[in-house]
């Protein structure tokens, strides 16, 4: 091996060196992760992290064994996902990432403030790291919590570049613990990624082995009748697409990885009988939501996207793609627990167990059923005719919101805090928002659903979360209202496998979308489409406004549900050009995403 | 802290001979000349200060909670299970936006056991009057049982010995 640049020369030898240094034992070189150790960090007995000032990462491409398959995913120092990055608040980061591959690459570190040139996101305010290269990220750790880091070069994520990022706090979090474990979600494919992304643009049904069958069709005369059931499908067929289509990207495809182990491999987190543990769900899949629950266990949800929010007790909660989120459970008894992650398409999960000894098994919970989309995301379809609808039998109609259609419904302003509306005027609530009536900081856009915990989901059978469950302690630093609105439409043709903003892929847009540096502004998506989008903003928090009012959580990541309106506010603080995207990895490169530029 | 727990412990050999016998653990109209000894108790997110209570059998003590959070707790006396009871069921209760307990002191009954609590404010301090039952009980906790808080780290152990 030979390098164009002396610092990049890092040899085998070295390598290994760096990696013993960094606390990894040479034998966990080409396994999976060492920090997915079922013993987790207690904090007593740390294991597995790589940690310190002096950090050092090396990308390349190498086989593994995936889910007890010959694989050649992307490693970072030898395991796929990468190892676990621990930092500390208040410190100064030196991540030294060498380029062992033979193409460029990149790493993002996903929900970190940061300077614009250290984000990781080439052409943008850093131009990527070259074959045999190295780059070193320095940069202050001004927060703490639970994030993670992926390559943001071309479909590498989904080659498993990737891994998780805690910051430990400098001062005390508001819970305590015991133990803590991390758990990643990623979905793998013995297939390459660009194959995946071909096959999306010749078909994009391709990975939809659910689609309506004749025998459905039946049914549905059998219960709607005729006249409506042809109605009903001749829309879903004017709007190209088909109401089966959750996920695009399925577990037939994807083997659901949890801390890089398949289902099969069971991988296990311990606990002592006793023992608080705090979870860091990472969900770092390329395309797949995910729904995770633990059966015979209440999580107490304690920080969203790193940050901390009131504790919420759910039984489950749905994490959109680059999401995190942190809970807390007790497990009681002496005995196994399943930990169940089910793909929103329910075209597959992952589990893994948390045991107090190793080789202990819980059932799996039986897997739920695909839902319909049903009528629930027509909202967004501005060209639908209405007068089609008006044969349909009503019940096919159970799953619809009427919020975002434009003769606004006012059943949907049940959730809204009408306390925070003094002295806005009501009359401006017909029909759709005016141009010049801003709503109130915090509160929820008509059109949004956030107490919804989104499609396939019966909230009445167990506690769900949902982003109106999420509060912050204390109000975010900025205050200040908004000063304007910028509302972005989240829009796609679902067959031609084309997505974008307003319309427009990131190849066809002018420039980039401004922001006045020192500006507070409210940013609005409406997505228009058939499918959830996790709109992920570089640089700069958005505070979501789920109707908290002053107590609204800040995120890095905003899931936006079909026919949803979620609006978000941003201060403009931080100076420079920054990535700003929906994270679904396909979509992504297929257009849906722009440059914001701070100036 | 240390202080704290000195004053505890002063406060117990001092005064563990006074303790009137038989009030009913909600009534607080006791007066000042009945407290046999004042505990400070902070309350943060999500914690209590001290982590817990050694109060003597037929102790009356005055509680004075402050709450140093930024958000509201509450401070409540009873058996673990009782206490875990009355979360599940406020859990049970609250549907959709209703799931933030706001439930006012004096609200946690378990059967026909009022648990004596005291609910504070972001930044506020207010006190309970208690007397420990005249036997030794290991069962006692105390706790917040706003949704969450208990799981957060909100409990200590509130043990009746000599």
């Amino acid at each position: 091996m030979s390098f164009s640049s002396a610092d990049a020369s890092l040899s085998r030898r070295q390598l290994l060196k760096v990696a013993t240094a960094l606390g990894l034992s040479t034998a966990a070189l080409g396994l999976r992760p060492a920090w997915a150790s079922p013993n987790g960090i207690s904090n007593v007995y740390p294991h597995g992290a790589v940690q310190g000032r002096d950090i050092a990462l090396a990308v390349r491409r190498e086989t593994l064994n995936i889910a007890g398959r010959k694989a050649l995913p992307i490693t970072l120092n030898g395991t796929s996902p990468g190892p676990l990055i621990r930092l500390r608040e208040g410190d100064d980061a030196s991540l030294k990432v060498a380029n062992l591959l033979d193409e460029d690459t990149s790493i993002h570190w996903h929900g970190l403030i940061l300077p614009p040139e250290m984000d990781g996101v080439p052409g943008i305010s850093f131009a990527g790291i070259e074959p045999g290269q190295t780059f070193t990220a320095r940069f202050p750790v001004t927060q703490n919590g639970t994030y993670w880091y992926h390559s943001h070069s071309g479909l590498q994520e989904q080659l498993g570049h990737a891994g998780p990022l805690i910051i430990d706090a400098a001062e005390p979090e508001p819970f305590s613990y015991d133990r803590e474990h991390v758990l990643l979600l990623t979905d793998w494919t013995f297939e390459e990624p660009e194959s995946v992304f071909r096959h999306l643009k010749v078909a994009e049904g391709y990975y939809n082995y659910q689609e309506r069958t004749i025998a459905d069709f039946f049914n549905d005369v059998a219960k709607n009748g005729l006249a409506d059931t042809v109605a009903q499908r001749s829309m879903w067929e004017q709007m190209r697409m088909s109401s089966r289509d959750i996920a695009d990207v399925t577990g037939s495809t994807y083997t659901y990885l949890l801390n890089g182990h398949a289902s099969i491999d069971n991988w296990t987190a311990l606990f002592k009988s006793g023992e608080k543990l705090r979870l860091r769900v990472i969900n770092g899949s390329a395309m797949s939501y995910f729904d995770v629950r633990i059966p015979g266990l209440k999580m107490t949800v304690i920080a969203a996207d790193g940050q901390p929010v009131q504790p919420v007790p759910v039984d489950e909660f749905r994490i959109a793609v680059a999401e995190t989120y942190d809970v807390l459970v007790e497990p009681e008894t002496d005995r196994a627990y399943t930990i169940f992650a089910e793909s929103m398409d329910r075209s597959g999960y992952v589990r893994g167990t948390l045991a107090p000894r190793l080789g202990m098994v819980a059932p799996i919970p039986e897997r739920r059923r695909i839902a319909d989309r049903g009528m629930e995301a027509m909202a967004g379809h501005g060209g639908m005719d209405h007068s089609a609808m008006a044969g349909m039998n009503d019940s096919g109609m159970s799953g619809m919101d009427h919020s975002g259609m434009q003769g606004m419904d006012h059943s949907n302003m049940q959730g809204m805090d009408h306390s925070a509306m003094a002295g806005m005027d009501h009359s401006n609530m017909q029909g759709a928002m005016p141009a010049g009536g801003l709503l109130p900081v915090g509160a929820a856009q008509p059109g949004s659903r956030y107490d919804q915990p989104g499609i396939g989901i019966d909230p009445g059978k167990r506690r769900v979360l949902t982003y109106r469950d999420l509060k912050a302690y204390s109000p975010w630093p900025d205050r200040r209202p908004p000063g304007r609105e910028l509302e972005l439409q989240l829009t796609g043709n679902m067959e031609r496998y084309m997505w974008s903003f307003d319309g427009k892929k990131f190849s066809e847009v002018d420039g980039p979308i401004l922001f006045e540096h020192g500006e507070r502004l409210r940013l609005i998506f409406f997505n228009t489409t058939m499918m959830e989008h996790p709109i992920h903003l570089h640089g700069m928090w958005m505070e979501l406004e789920n109707g908290a009012g002053e107590l609204i959580p800040r995120k890095h990541t905003l899931n936006a549900k079909p026919g949803e309106r979620v609006s978000a506010l941003v201060s403009a603080d931080a100076p420079g050009s920054w990535a700003f995207h929906c994270h679904l990895l396909y979509h992504m490169d297929a257009g849906m995403f722009r440059v914001v530029k701070v100036a | 802290m240390r202080q704290l727990l000195l004053a505890i412990t002063l406060g117990l050999t001092a005064t563990a001979a006074l303790a009137g016998a038989g009030h009913d653990g909600s009534e607080q109209n006791i007066s000042e000349a009945e407290i046999d000894r004042t505990i400070e108790v902070t309350a943060g997110d999500l914690w209590f200060k001290p982590n817990d209570l050694v109060i003597a059998p037929g102790e009356t003590v005055k509680f004075v909670i402050e709450n140093l959070g930024q958000i509201e707790h509450e401070f409540v006396i009873g058996a673990a299970d009782a206490q875990k009871e009355h979360r599940e069921m406020m859990l049970d209760m609250a549907s959709g936006d209703g799931r933030h307990h706001d439930m006012s002191a004096g609200h946690h009954s378990a059967g026909n056991n009022v648990m004596p609590a005291v609910t504070v404010a972001s930044g506020e301090t207010r006190t309970l009057v208690w007397t420990a039952p005249d036997t030794a009980n290991n069962d006692l906790i105390y706790a917040c049982n706003i949704a969450g808080h208990f799981e957060g780290g909100m409990h200590g152990e509130l043990k009746v010995k000599d």
